[in-house]
């Protein structure tokens, strides 16, 4: 059984990393990303094409993270792939020994840097999340028996902060009913609008794990808010960022993100740490906030 | 309609080799109300081409008034019977209409070249005289029942059928600030019709069987006949 999935069954809150792969070919930097994070997270997500950048893909980088002992949380999205490839991916990802996956619709091309490729879409989020829930269950998505079945641990994605946050909770029941068993949430900067998504997702008894994304400084959030989907960091943050002096904002960046750990870590059962290309920081901010 | 924009001038003058007779053919229906195509478009294409040396023998937009170019029978009548010598002299033709209207007038000449002077761009709706927009993407598979009349497949970027995702933003898409998400227009409009467990239902994956080109319309007596790679389902408008 994936350790993601033992430690959410016992009540353990969890931590989990994430490690975006790089343009090129040479993994090294990405898995002394991923060994950082070794013995201070329970799995570590792989991004698949992040904001439609061109990259090596997370099937390999979960593959090699298998490898090495850690353990990945593959991530998959429905931007490039048909629903062939789609369930052949995560047939192959299987036998790579690969069990946690994050089922996600996926940034649009025209956000990443081949904006004339073509979207695929043929599934979506939820689609694709019922169709891995088929094939643990022996079948393909056309009906036909598989000789053999996996057994996924399937996750989703949920954006607590969105407005209006009605058609997100519409989703995020239409995805458990198609088999997701654990969310991870888009970037959380207001515990406050958290709680209260909490309070009404309470009733779907699923684990949530709150995203927190390490902010590098207002320019980064100010950037972020306008150009990466689903984020959305408010002014107050952006204003406490600039009123630091360029040499604490390293020590700036853990302390906001250690508080608005602490504030979230009685509302769910675990958070999902995004540094963002400062990993370094990240045994750091799990340490400050007691998570170790 | 079939939304049409004319290509740039420089891309159609290249196409001709020195000398070439060329008659141009506009459309009276949607070309002309798209002005790419209609009897005035047609007639300054003429006139620019001829300006830039093309040897430009003649031109037409097959009347009646707003009947379509796409309409074979009527296409081919005009062109033998009003234009017969022209045509005949053609070593090709110039057309200032939708890719449908393109091709009835390779049907109704002698199958010799045929240069496209449009980019057909979207079937929509005439909001205005000078506004059109896209609403339906001809996927062959209707589902605006579920969601308030409005089209998932054209007016979500992703064209999902279980929306939102989530990176919309003040109810905007994420590809583009300005352009409404899909699904919160459609949300919107489910709750205002008071139809808003629609979207609490699961919706399967698209047949895109039905959306392969190209496909076919037969029509028969009080029935049609649909055909595409996802099979072909024949319909009674009676009984």
């Amino acid at each position: 059984m994936s350790r993601l999935k033992e430690a959410l069954k016992s009540g353990k809150f969890v931590v989990t990393g994430e490690i975006g792969p790089p343009k090129g070919v040479k993994l090294d930097q990405c898995l002394h990303d991923a060994d950082l994070l070794r013995d201070h997270v329970t799995a570590i997500n792989v991004t698949d094409l992040q904001s439609a950048v061109l990259r090596i893909g997370s099937l390999a980088v979960s593959s090699r993270l298998i490898e090495r002992g850690l353990e990945p949380v593959f991530q998959l999205t429905c931007r490039d792939r048909n629903r062939l490839a789609l369930q052949s991916d995560l047939l192959s990802a299987w036998t790579l020994g690969i069990e946690n996956v994050l089922c996600l619709t996926g940034d649009h091309p025209v956000l990443g840097d081949h904006t004339e490729a073509k979207p695929v879409y043929d599934l979506d989020s939820v689609q694709l999340l019922k169709g891995a829930s088929t094939l643990n269950q022996g079948r393909d998505m056309a009906g036909h028996d598989l000789d053999s079945n996996p057994d996924f641990f399937l996750g989703a994605v949920v954006t607590p902060a969105a407005e209006p946050l009605e058609p997100q909770i519409i989703k995020m029941k239409k995805k458990i009913d198609a088999g997701a068993m654990f969310f991870q949430t888009q970037a959380i900067y207001e515990p406050e609008k958290f709680e209260s998504f909490m309070k009404q997702v309470q009733g779907f008894k699923v684990p949530v794990i709150a995203g927190i994304v390490v902010l590098k400084g207002a320019a980064m959030a100010k950037f972020m808010n306008a150009n990466v989907a689903g984020i959305s960091v408010p002014d107050s943050i952006i204003k406490e960022m600039e009123d630091t002096k360029k040499e604490d904002r390293k020590k700036k960046a853990v302390e906001i993100t250690v508080r608005i750990i602490k504030q979230v870590q009685p509302l769910c059962q675990g958070v999902h740490i995004m540094p963002l290309g400062w990993d370094e920081l990240v045994p750091e901010i799990i340490s400050e906030a007691g998570l170790s | 309609m079939h939304a049409t924009i004319q290509k740039s001038i420089d891309e159609i003058a290249g196409y001709f080799k020195p000398g070439e007779k060329v008659f141009i053919v506009g459309c009276d229906n949607c070309a002309a109300k798209c002005h790419s195509g209609g009897i005035p478009e047609t007639e300054e294409m003429a006139n620019r081409l001829k300006h830039k040396g093309v040897n430009v023998i003649g031109w037409c937009v097959p009347q009646p008034k707003g009947i379509s170019l796409c309409k074979l029978s009527n296409t081919k009548k005009v062109l033998e019977e009003e234009y017969g010598e022209q045509v005949k002299a053609a070593d090709s033709f110039l057309v200032l209409a939708c890719g449908q209207g393109f091709h009835t007038v390779m049907d109704a000449t002698d199958g010799g070249m045929v240069h496209p002077g449009c980019d057909t761009i979207f079937g929509g709706e005439t909001v205005t005289d000078n506004f059109i927009t896209e609403y339906c993407s001809l996927c062959g598979e209707c589902v605006v029942e579920y969601t308030g009349g409005l089209c998932p497949v054209t007016l979500c970027a992703k064209s999902l059928l279980n929306g939102p995702c989530g990176g919309a933003k003040d109810g905007k898409c994420e590809v583009d600030r300005d352009r409404d998400c899909g699904w919160q227009l459609i949300y919107d409009r489910l709750k205002a019709l008071g139809r808003l467990q629609e979207m609490d239902i699961y919706r399967e994956p698209k047949n895109n069987s039905r959306w392969s080109r190209p496909r076919s319309l037969t029509i028969g007596d009080w029935e049609a006949t649909f055909k595409s790679l996802g099979g072909e389902s024949k319909i009674s408008s009676r009984g």
